[in-house]
């Protein structure tokens, strides 16, 4: 290609600008500094230049031009700031205010609002209207998003939102002229897991947060970095605080990672942090049986002498350790620092995965690629996820590639659809099968490599015109990827799918991603929380037991790290029975359920992800980290300071260190050094129950103990339809 | 001849008669001096004493917690909390609890009097006439936490001086 040709020259303000053919005027100004006032052009969203804001003077046109519908041609001379490009701005502002009510002060977006801004530079000091204004009933759009119609100036970013980034149009524009209005056709919730995302887009006051409502004002809250702890995503967020209180989370651009969007989830969960759950003093159980609050310094001395004394009595292989798969890097190595130094390899964070038993064989989950990447994929396969719900993010960038012409298709259970169009589709409530079919049709094709231990199934798979297709689009595709979502992972028979599921992506050339639950699994496998691996991946001696082996055989001792039993665990009920059967249980909690409340000899108060400093790996392997945003509530402490403090009580070597910082050097230095082992499916000797029933993945508002203590998330029709389709599964 | 001058100005005790002549002329003038607390000063419409939060005529408190004068406040003597006003709010002048549900109100509206410079800010910044200073300046702290004017107190003064305060901002009003 010749790049002579795409590039042109412009003058903006008569200033020689280079730009690329094609390019709107506005990105050219935008990228070059200049500042053209706008309020529908949006860089992510297509233009629909409705709003006439950004109107500029071209030379040789008779009237003033859009500049976000103005492609630039080599040569082209504008000015933005003109005599008549100004007095063009003026008029349009004037006609934007005609219907705008005068309600700043009690607006949420005042201090924040475009058409404040724009007014300002651009508005009259007095309004020439004299006819009555237009006034809009309140609409109804749920529990996240609160409305106020009048102050709409149809811009529609939101519509545009819902067509092309949510894939749900359930935002339009109907009537005509002054009877415009925008809305849900039909009286309805927002039913998008991006939903909150038009809170941001809205110009206006318009569209608000409907929890954050007339709460604080932008000019009071305080901006800290953050990370979202909810999928493997990492999306970057702003967590904004007034007086020591979270009053609201928003997104912080990061092309890389989330783009400028963050799905409902990471933007509402800071909800629960108040929640009367909340553990905000260390507790310790008296002789009587009752949970009595105490002191730091005795309840971390019963927490390590009661750990000790079961070490003591029945070795260090009767303890056991479970942590969230939410918590940090830092958390994850010292946790398992910890728990080694007692003698036990028994740490794990994979707490809804059932089947372990090919779990030296595999790799820890991850993309294989970066997010950005996925949207240059011609093939993907999605198997066993309701990647929409799972992680919402990166099912937008699916989503991209999809609409770009990728052909994406599916191996998943009945009932989960997609924003996106699908060129495959196998439903199946057994993967087993459906996956030995695609790869037979694979080596039909001549693909076929040494698949060993998988030989036989695959011999033996029936294939199907639906099994055919997939194995055609995946080979056919120059870049393609296989994605092994939670539904997969979670499976009774996840050691045989998971390396059908790598078979598949190795004889299709296909990039393999396995994403599972939590914010930071592959940060957990690399800090080494995991029984079968040491840090950075690192061989352990003996195989400690796995969450399943926990649950079965309920180990004397056991430290718990966020965890809500019933409702984190896959086993769940068996996995309260166990904790109970436990002798001593030490809980680092955020919140406590009735299970850490009734079991637990010692609960120590865990701060939540916007009180403590970490790091989380994403899916691609970004180490982000971030630090507090307020201070824990009352006397909780963050993770990393709390298993510091136990591993030099109990008299360990290594356990001084300053801050996470420190900790995360060290761990970061270990898997720096380390080579990670490329899996094999040659060692897979058990091939399982071929038949076996898939799991339903969590719904969406369940995932974490954060969200399902968000209020109006679980108001959301979201939330219940997650409970309609998945809840008989569990 | 300067010497000589002066000679005469110092031993005529001419300097000290203009000087006396001075407190003679206002020994009998009228008085200026008032007698507190019997007598009073007279007051602008402008004065700025004690604060008050208003009502409109029906019940209603005027505030809405836009945050402006606690945002203008140089002395950051005023501290806000605000939240939808919900069913359960007091029902005020038995009026307006349909009417303004879910409306922008103030859950907290704190005025720290120890830190107010009474530089009148906040009454200008106030879109809704809400916060005023009053006439009162003549009040008293008998206990620690009292210069902490809460919003009941502020409406209670604002109540006890509405008619003056509504005279005050007709009179000013053309020049706002």
């Amino acid at each position: 290609m010749d790049t002579q040709k795409d590039q042109v020259t412009i003058e903006l303000n008569d200033t020689r600008l280079e730009a690329r053919q094609g390019q709107m005027l506005i990105e050219v100004a935008d990228a070059n500094g200049v500042s053209i006032p706008r309020f529908c052009y949006h860089k992510k969203l297509s233009v629909s230049a409705n709003c006439r804001m950004c109107l500029v003077e071209v030379e040789n046109a008779p009237k003033m031009l859009p500049a976000c519908a103005t492609p630039v041609t080599d040569g082209m001379k504008a000015w933005t700031k003109s005599p008549k490009a100004i007095a063009a701005q003026k008029s349009v502002m004037e006609f934007l205010l005609i219907n705008h009510p005068l309600d700043c002060p009690v607006c949420d977006q005042g201090g924040e609002c475009d058409l404040q801004e724009m007014a300002l530079g651009y508005g009259g000091d007095t309004s020439r209207y004299t006819e009555g204004k237009r006034i809009i009933k309140e609409k109804d759009y749920g529990s996240l998003v609160s409305t106020e119609m009048s102050r709409c100036i149809h811009c529609t970013r939101c519509v545009r939102f819902g067509v092309e980034i949510a894939g749900i149009p359930e935002i339009g524009g109907t009537g005509r002229g002054d009877h415009m209005q925008i809305g849900t056709y039909v009286q309805k919730a927002l039913s998008s897991e991006l939903s909150g995302n038009i809170i941001d887009l809205c110009p206006v006051g318009a569209l608000l947060s409907k929890p954050f409502l007339f709460s604080a004002r932008s000019w009071e809250l305080k901006s800290v970095p953050g990370v979202a702890p909810h999928d493997a995503v990492g999306s970057n967020i702003q967590i904004q605080t007034r007086n020591g209180k979270v009053m609201r989370v928003i997104p912080q651009e990061n092309e890389a990672v989330n783009e400028i969007w963050i799905s409902d989830r990471d933007r509402f969960s800071y909800l629960a942090l108040d929640s009367e759950d909340r553990v905000t003093q260390p507790m310790v159980r008296n002789s009587d049986g009752q949970l009595v609050e105490t002191d730091w310094q005795s309840a971390l001395e019963a927490a390590v002498n009661g750990m000790k004394m079961v070490a003591s009595t029945d070795g260090g292989g009767a303890l056991g350790a479970l942590a969230s798969p939410s918590s940090t890097t830092e958390e994850f190595y010292l946790l398992q620092k910890l728990m080694r130094g007692l003698g036990s390899n028994s740490v794990d964070h994979r707490l809804r995965q059932q089947d372990f038993s090919g779990q030296s064989d595999q790799i820890a989950p991850q993309l294989g690629t970066t997010l950005q990447q996925i949207e240059q994929q011609n093939a993907v396969l999605i198997v066993g996820s309701d990647i929409q719900r799972e992680q919402p993010l990166l099912s937008h960038r699916i989503r991209k590639a999809a609409l770009s012409g990728a052909a994406v298709s599916t191996v998943n259970p009945d009932g989960i659809e997609f924003n996106f169009p699908l060129s495959g589709e196998v439903v199946t409530d057994q993967l087993t099968p459906a996956l030995s079919a695609i790869a037979r049709a694979m080596v039909d094709m001549g693909m076929g490599g040494d698949l060993s231990g998988l030989s036989a199934l695959v011999a033996d798979a029936n294939v199907e015109p639906a099994h055919q297709a997939v194995a055609e689009s995946l080979i056919g595709g120059e870049k393609a990827m296989v994605l092994m979502g939670e539904i997969a992972y979670r499976d009774q028979n996840q050691a045989v799918i998971y390396a059908l599921t790598g078979a598949i992506a190795s004889m299709s050339g296909a990039t393999f991603s396995v994403l599972t639950e939590g914010a930071n699994a592959l940060g957990g496998l690399l800090a080494g929380a995991v029984p079968h691996r040491d840090t950075a991946d690192a061989t352990v001696d003996s195989v400690g037991m796995d969450v399943a082996s926990m649950v079965d055989m309920a180990p004397k001792g056991l430290l718990l790290m966020g965890i809500e039993a019933e409702s984190d665990l896959a086993a769940g009920p068996a996995a309260a029975d166990a904790i109970r059967k436990s002798e001593f249980v030490v809980s680092l909690s955020t919140f406590a359920d009735s299970v850490t409340m009734g079991k637990s000899d010692v609960i120590l108060p865990l701060a939540a992800f916007t009180e403590s400093s970490g790091t989380f790996v994403n899916a691609e392997g970004e180490w982000q980290s971030f630090g507090g945003a307020v201070a824990p509530k009352g006397e909780a402490r963050p993770g990393w300071k709390i298993l510091r403090v136990m591993g030099t009580m109990a008299n360990l070597d290594g356990f001084d260190y300053n801050s996470s910082e420190d900790v995360l050097s060290e761990v970061r230095g270990l898997c720096d050094q380390a080579e990670t082992e490329k899996w094999s499916w040659s060692a897979l000797s058990d091939l399982g129950d071929a038949s076996s029933c898939t799991v339903a993945s969590t719904p969406i508002y369940q995932v974490d103990s954060l969200v399902r203590r968000s209020e109006p998330l679980q108001q959301t029709p979201l939330a219940h339809a997650g409970q309609a389709t998945t809840g008989g599964a569990e | 001849m300067n010497m000589l001058k002066k000679i005469i100005r110092t031993w005529t005790l001419s300097e000290l008669l203009k000087g006396l002549s001075v407190t003679g002329r206002y020994l009998f003038r009228k008085k200026f001096t008032l007698n507190y607390p019997e007598e009073k000063a007279p007051q602008s419409p402008r004065f700025r004493g004690l604060h008050a939060l208003r009502r409109y005529p029906d019940g209603e408190e005027r505030c809405i917690a836009c945050k402006l004068c606690e945002a203008v406040c140089p002395a950051m003597a005023i501290t806000i909390e605000a939240a939808p006003r919900d069913e359960d709010a007091p029902e005020i002048n038995g009026v307006g609890r349909s009417r303004n549900y879910g409306n922008r109100r103030t859950t907290k509206y704190e005025l720290d009097l120890f830190k107010c410079i009474f530089c009148g800010y906040c009454e200008e910044a106030c879109p809704v006439e809400a916060i005023v200073e009053t006439r009162v300046y003549e009040y008293i702290f008998d206990g620690r936490g009292q210069n902490v004017m809460t919003k009941e107190a502020l409406l209670r003064i604002g109540d006890e001086h509405e008619p003056q305060l509504a005279a005050d901002l007709e009179v000013d009003g053309r020049y706002r």
